[in-house]
């Protein structure tokens, strides 16, 4: 998480300078792949409608792309019962396997179907921004041309 | 100049008790101050409370209010809700509408035929009309009745109805337009053709307070640091984007931080926040005050703001703010007056409240900045004075 990267100095605060600080850590740690996280686009759901520069449109589809596909690997699996906790670890293990095994085609379909709509909405993203950069070059023009 | 004497302000409702709304307040507080001045006030407002319903609650005639002549007027009933739904959401959509539908559309907004009917009476019984906000049929209509005389409160958003054909020329048919803040003023000006010597940019005198940051927190039993948000609960205003913030604030940090809300509107929480959310609904001033000096910051998620009272009360009692970078207005002041962040984005919310919360030393800093911004710009004889220059302009 965070660290306190701010130091005031004689004049005081520079609300400029601190926010500009803080993009350029956000920036360094989303190369890192820190904000790489589901919850994260499920926050930004209603922030869609802020959303106005090319920046941003990009790490959106970062967050959608690190959370669509649906995970069903193996994963350490513990008891925290003392008694019989070997037996227990092995049930789980056991309902475990067989549970990926009878959704195993329910999975692999909803995994498809994320991975078209992504697909979709990648296509769909950029073309847009295709259309937008052409009509504001065309505009901009257009105003030059005054 | 002249000097306007016989003053009327025009607002849908009038601020009393747990009715409140932030440009309402605002033209009363206007209306206060210019009366204290020895100005004659009237006030022109509405019997309704409930901004959803609208609904005539207040019995109709006139009460003397803090020394100013309040006149209530029914709303009208036989508006035509459906058409009016149906119009402005075709607005909200950005959709196209004829000057008829435009027209339609504010003609079954809020509206009041009998306060019409009264500024129409006699023209003369005032030197200068005081409307808004913009967006009420009201304003629009009694805006038209004498354009020269009116002067526009339009507390303006980057909205699509700000774009709508009709909307702008009442902006630039009316004899003067006071802004809240110099990015509402710069809005209007893309948006419009106004000329520069109709266009003042007043706001709001806030009245100095001190609030004990420990109160609140220590009446209602709160143990962990808290943001607070303090109004009108509703998507426009932002609230959901806070709550989802908050949220994964707390997944992401595993710190304990809770949210307090004042304020009225419903709120979809999610249910693993709930437990962290103390919905308070409406409080007296002075424990809202407490309840903001103590917060770590106060969140604004509103994009659509042309002043923002709350930011100036939380700055007042020493609380810094973090704010959405959407919103011009409360972006120039955070700049302006060094007293709070703002973010574009959820990594951003979430290091900016991190640095709040690690910082004590950034958290004082960034208050008493923005306690000092209130009492340097919006003090009231300095508002005093730009308001009746606003009301005092001829007519060019």
């Amino acid at each position: 998480m965070s660290e306190s990267i701010f130091k005031i100095g004689a004049q005081g605060v520079d609300t400029g300078a601190i926010v500009e600080e803080i993009r350029a850590t956000v920036a360094r740690k989303a190369e890192q792949g820190l904000y790489s996280d589901p919850r994260i686009a499920r926050a930004e759901k209603t922030n869609l409608s802020n959303l106005s520069d090319r920046e941003f449109d990009q790490y959106y589809m970062e967050c959608l792309r690190d959370a669509v596909f649906v995970d069903i690997n193996d994963f350490e699996i513990h008891e925290k019962r003392r008694f019989f906790s070997g037996f227990l670890v092995g049930l789980k293990r056991l309902i475990w396997k067989m549970l990926r095994f009878y959704t195993y085609r329910l999975w692999s379909q909803q995994n498809e179907v994320n991975g078209i709509l992504l697909a979709a909405a990648e296509a769909n993203e950029s073309r847009n921004r295709e259309r937008i950069d052409e009509l504001e070059a065309r505009l901009a023009r257009l105003e030059g041309r005054k | 100049m002249s000097r306007a004497q016989r003053i009327a302000f025009i607002a849908p409702r009038f601020p009393e008790g747990a009715t409140v709304g932030g440009a309402e307040t605002l033209l009363k507080n206007l209306a206060n101050c210019a009366a204290a001045a020895g100005r004659e006030v009237s006030f022109l407002t509405t019997c309704a409370r409930n901004h959803f319903s609208w609904a005539n609650e207040v019995p109709p005639g006139e009460r003397t209010i803090n020394g100013v002549k309040v006149h209530f007027f029914p709303v009208d009933e036989d508006r035509d809700i459906p058409t009016f739904a149906r119009l402005q959401e075709i607005i909200s959509r950005g959709g196209h509408l004829s000057t008829e539908d435009q027209k339609a559309w504010l003609a079954n907004s809020v509206n009041s035929r009998p306060l019409c009917e009264y500024l129409r009476a006699d023209t003369g019984k005032f030197d200068k009309i005081v409307a808004g906000p913009y967006l009420f049929g009201i304003t629009y209509f009694a805006a038209a009745i004498n354009p020269h005389k009116t002067v526009l409160v339009p507390c303006l958003h980057d909205e699509p109805f700000a774009y709508l054909p009709v909307i702008g020329e009442m902006f630039e048919n009316v004899g003067g337009i006071m802004f809240n803040s110099e990015p509402e003023r710069d809005l209007a000006a893309r948006l419009y053709k106004l000329q520069s010597r109709r266009c003042f940019v007043v706001g709001m005198g806030i009245t100095p307070f001190s609030a004990d940051p420990s109160a609140f927190a220590a009446r209602r039993g709160i143990d962990a640091p808290y943001v607070i948000y303090c109004g009108r609960r509703e998507p426009l205003k932002g609230t959901p984007l806070l709550l989802d913030y908050v949220n994964a604030f707390r997944c992401r940090s595993g710190r304990d931080i809770k949210l307090v809300v004042t304020g009225s509107g419903p709120m979809n929480i999610p249910p693993e926040l709930e437990p962290h959310v103390l919905d308070v609904g409406f409080l007296e001033e002075d424990e809202k005050h407490e309840a903001m000096a103590g917060a770590v910051a106060f969140c604004h998620p509103s994009r659509n703001e042309s002043f923002s009272i709350v930011i100036m009360e939380s700055w007042l009692a020493g609380t810094p703010v973090l704010v959405t970078a959407a919103s011009d207005v409360m972006r120039d002041h955070c700049l302006k007056g060094n007293g709070g962040l703002w973010f574009r984005s959820y990594p951003e919310f979430e290091e900016e409240l991190s640095a709040l919360l690690d910082n004590s030393e950034l958290r004082t800093a960034l208050g008493k900045n923005g306690r000092e911004y209130v009492l340097r710009e919006y003090a009231w004889p300095t508002i005093e004075k730009k308001l009746f220059t606003a009301m005092d302009a001829d007519v060019p």
